[in-house]
């Protein structure tokens, strides 16, 4: 296309200055190959004067089989802008940790210069490849020619979403279980539940190697898989030493930021009462040359986190304090097993299975589920007399007290 | 175990029996299955005729807040 | 079934992680001693076998090109044997086997315009949402902003000199694709009107029962309007969250004079030293003023000085504010507070201030 004839973009064009990368000047480039990207340029101009978006969710394209991986997008000024009449989004699952090769990163790019805009995500909230902008008559071949390339799509809608997870032990000493191989296996064991939507509401699992929880699984998953040690921080004392020889006020900086205050600094050693010590990772953070996880390792499991969307955001709170590394992938599939069949009987239409739990209780859950309450899920037991007892235990003898 | 078969063309009959009326879940059509067909007919029954009404075209999932399943037409949302 | 359908493949999930992996990664998995930072946006991975692994981590804008990546490929095939990974907050990272190389890979990457930094005390990438380029419920843009603010905020990524982490996150509406709410810093695009409605196609588009029982305030109820089947809302239970709009299109929200955005702080997700916790409500209501959102990026930063310049070292925003309290951070940060950041949504008074611990 001459130049004369590519969209008049006042506004944005002046969001191609600045130091920080531009994403007009991403948009700009792949127009040069793709002209479908002037039509998003002209109507995004277009939202940019207005302060208005001018897109139209689709609700059934996708590819042959599947209910979810793409969502479908129209253009409401399909006359002004035919190019992006049609423009759906495809979701593509992301290799563990996000890690590529070049060749990987080449295959993906042709593919999707050959069947869409050569606009990505690198990548989506949830973790996925996002492939931006595309017609209905090119998702069969995309697809085809990413399964060939042996990849697959993500979920959408009521449906499984791809597990995602931190970069865990391929680069980090913190990481309490191999949060790649968990994340792989989960996104290859649920790949129908990503597909063919059978749920309530989307289902998000994340993986974060440690409690400074990197891919934010404790805001942001249904199921959030939380690597912790049980024994205690291995300690290098002259490590410890050469840090406060460094300048590191290891009292002020470290003894005193503990949360438990569970260490000690006599300015010769630093002593630890790991009892006391809750694996936040504060002093493993400032000291990572002199201080490490234990290694009796494995994960904390926690259920529920949200965005507000529809009653209201939530934090995940405390399901299993701690599965043996060993015992992580058999725990975990038994447990969605279990949480699915509840959800999947008991949930409403767009309710998240923490929101589920509001409503019921945590203690029918842990009931349905077929586990027992344990002082680690409840920052603290509850204050308020109003106690649901169960008809056939009051109705029983009394235990004597402090039994 | 039902036959898949014959779960499947229940479950075709109900998306066309409600098609444009009400919106069914693959939840909704597994449980008015289970009520039909009785404890023969599995989530995984289910589960495999919900696949074949999909692989063979005659159903397709929608999204408008949730997935349904229902009869393949033409989107309100798309461009003539 | 045909042929050609049988041959179809479906359900294969993503290549193996394992093919990817930097040959000094896949000797050294899950053996890593310890790691240290070279310089800003440049880590330094030890093992046990004495192996190191370097990092040099890039801000992208998220909305990368095909040409871009495959400069990206370029980059990784010349300086890391073809070997890059992405982050959570969509920056990229080379991974080199010789320290020799960095330099002239961070010089081309600042060539190319992609910033080496993002780690540890520098402000990441911000994560955030596709907005006017790509959704269709968005109350703003998102990459506009982000790049406004990332303008102004360049510095602060490319130097680690702030008290601590601090993340900043962009939803451009309450679904909050890029979940936001527990961010040290959160834009979040908002609706301020309720949904208008289109009572000629709601019966056509959408399912009565579905449409009410989306409202979380239960202020959506039938009503005919013209001869035709349809809802009325009722305005003073609406709060805006669009989960009406999600489930049935003829409830659009879009509105150019009341859309805009809020600003929200103190949130986290890392358990280091206090426990993970939801950003408040700072700022309720900053106008859409594309294309660089000047009020927006004003806030932001003013919060972002006033932090620098007053917390301790390790505290983050939200450990900051706990420490000082919210009237103080007010005061400093010079915002107005009203009466809009007083809850009164579900268990709105765990939120009060139920001691007479007041700091004059």
């Amino acid at each position: 296309m001459a130049d004369d004839q590519k969209p008049k973009t006042k506004l944005l064009d002046e969001l191609e200055k600045g130091p920080w990368p531009s994403f007009v000047k991403e948009i700009k480039q792949a127009g040069e190959k793709s002209p479908v990207c002037d039509d998003l340029l002209g109507q995004l101009e277009l939202s940019y004067e207005e302060k208005k978006g001018h897109w139209k969710h689709g609700g059934i394209v996708g590819v042959l089989g599947y209910g979810g991986g793409v969502i479908g997008r129209y253009s409401d000024l399909p006359d002004k802008f035919p190019n992006v009449a049609h423009f759906h989004t495809m979701r593509v699952n992301q290799p563990a940790g996000w890690f590529y090769t070049s060749d990987a990163i080449r295959t993906l790019c042709d593919i999707w210069e050959r069947h869409g805009s050569g606009l990505t995500n690198m990548h989506g909230s949830t973790g996925d490849i996002i492939f931006l902008g595309t017609k209905t008559s090119e998702l069969e071949p995309a697809f085809k020619e990413l399964t060939e390339a042996g990849f697959d799509l993500g979920g959408s809608g009521s449906a499984m979403r791809t597990p995602s997870c931190c970069v865990g032990p391929a680069r980090c000493e913190w990481s309490c279980y191999d949060t790649l191989k968990t994340c792989d296996d989960l996104t290859r064991q649920y790949q129908d539940e990503m597909h063919r939507p059978p749920f309530p509401y989307k289902f998000k699992i994340k993986c974060s190697g440690c409690p400074n929880d990197c891919v934010a699984s404790i805001a942001r998953a249904d199921l959030s898989i939380i690597g912790t040690w049980k024994d205690d921080i291995r300690q290098d004392d002259a490590a410890v030493a050469q840090y406060a020889r460094a300048g590191l006020d290891i009292r002020k900086d470290v003894c005193d930021r503990c949360p438990t205050r569970c260490m000690e600094w006599d300015g010769q050693k630093l002593a630890i009462n790991n009892r006391e010590c809750v694996h936040c990772m504060h002093c493993i953070n400032v000291m990572p040359k002199a201080l490490r996880p234990g290694q009796e390792r494995g994960a904390t499991l926690l259920i529920g986190s949200k965005a507000p969307i529809v009653q209201g955001a939530l934090l995940s709170s405390v399901l299993v304090p701690f599965v043996p590394e060993n015992e992580l992938m058999d725990t975990l599939k038994e447990l969605i097993r279990r949480i699915w069949e509840f959800w999947d009987e008991y949930g409403n239409n767009r309710e998240r299975v923490g929101e589920l739990i509001q409503r019921v209780g945590m203690a029918n859950f842990l009931d349905a589920i077929g586990l027992d309450p344990a002082p680690e899920m409840v920052a603290a037991p509850r204050d308020n007399p109003y106690i649901f007892f169960q008809k056939e235990e009051a109705a029983a003898e009394p235990e004597p007290a402090g039994a | 175990m039902a036959d898949v078969n014959a779960v499947a063309e229940e479950m075709y009959k109900l998306v066309a029996e409600f098609f444009g009326k009400k919106n069914l879940k693959a939840g909704d059509l597994t449980k008015a299955m289970i009520e039909k067909f009785g404890a023969d007919c599995t989530k995984t029954d289910c589960k495999l005729a919900i696949r074949q009404l999909m692989e063979s075209g005659r159903c397709v999932y929608s999204y408008f807040g949730g997935s349904y399943i229902t009869l393949p037409h033409k989107e309100g949302a798309a461009p003539e | 079934m045909s042929a050609q359908a049988a041959k179809r493949i479906t359900d294969i999930g993503p290549p193996h992680y394992d093919k990817f992996l930097h040959p000094v990664i896949k000797k050294n998995y899950g053996k890593w001693v310890y790691h240290e930072t070279l310089a800003p946006g440049v880590l330094c991975h030890v093992a046990e076998s004495g192996d190191r692994i370097y990092t040099v981590r890039a801000g992208s804008p998220r909305l990368l090109s095909v040409q871009t990546l495959r400069r990206f490929a370029d980059l990784a095939d010349k300086y890391c044997g073809g070997h890059l990974r992405f982050t959570s907050r969509n920056n990229v990272e080379f991974l080199l086997d010789n320290k020799e190389k960095i330099e002239a890979l961070k010089k081309e990457l600042n060539e190319l315009g992609f910033p080496v930094g993002g780690t540890n005390n520098a402000i990441s990438n911000i994560v955030h949402t596709q907005g006017w380029v790509h959704c269709h419920s968005s109350a703003t843009d998102a990459s506009g902003i982000v790049k406004a603010v990332m303008d102004v905020l360049y510095d602060r990524f490319t130097h680690e000199d702030l008290p601590a982490k601090l993340r900043v996150a962009l939803a451009c509406c309450l679904n909050m694709c890029g979940a936001v709410h527990c961010s040290d810093i959160a834009i979040l695009g908002i609706h301020r009107r309720p949904p208008k409605i289109q009572h000629d196609v709601l019966s056509k588009v959408c399912e009565l029962p579905t449409l009410i029982s989306s409202c979380p305030t239960g202020a959506i109820r039938t009503k005919t309007v013209d001869g035709k089947q349809s809802v009325e809302v009722v305005e003073e239970q609406c709060m805006y969250c669009g989960n009406c709009y999600t489930v049935c299109p003829a409830m659009p929200m879009n509105d150019p004079e009341n859309d805009g955005i809020s600003i929200w702080v103190g949130g986290k997700v890392s358990n280091a030293r206090s426990a993970p916790k939801f950003s408040k409500l700072a700022i309720p209501y900053l106008p859409n003023n594309p294309p660089r959102w000047p009020e927006v990026v004003r806030a932001v930063v003013n919060i972002v000085d006033v932090y620098a310049k007053n917390a301790k070292k390790f505290e983050r925003l939200g450990e900051w504010i706990d420490r000082i309290g919210w009237p103080r951070f007010f005061e400093l940060t010079g915002i107005p507070f009203t009466r809009y950041h007083i809850d009164d949504f579900k268990h709105a008074g765990l939120s009060y201030a139920r001691s007479a611990h007041i700091r004059f």
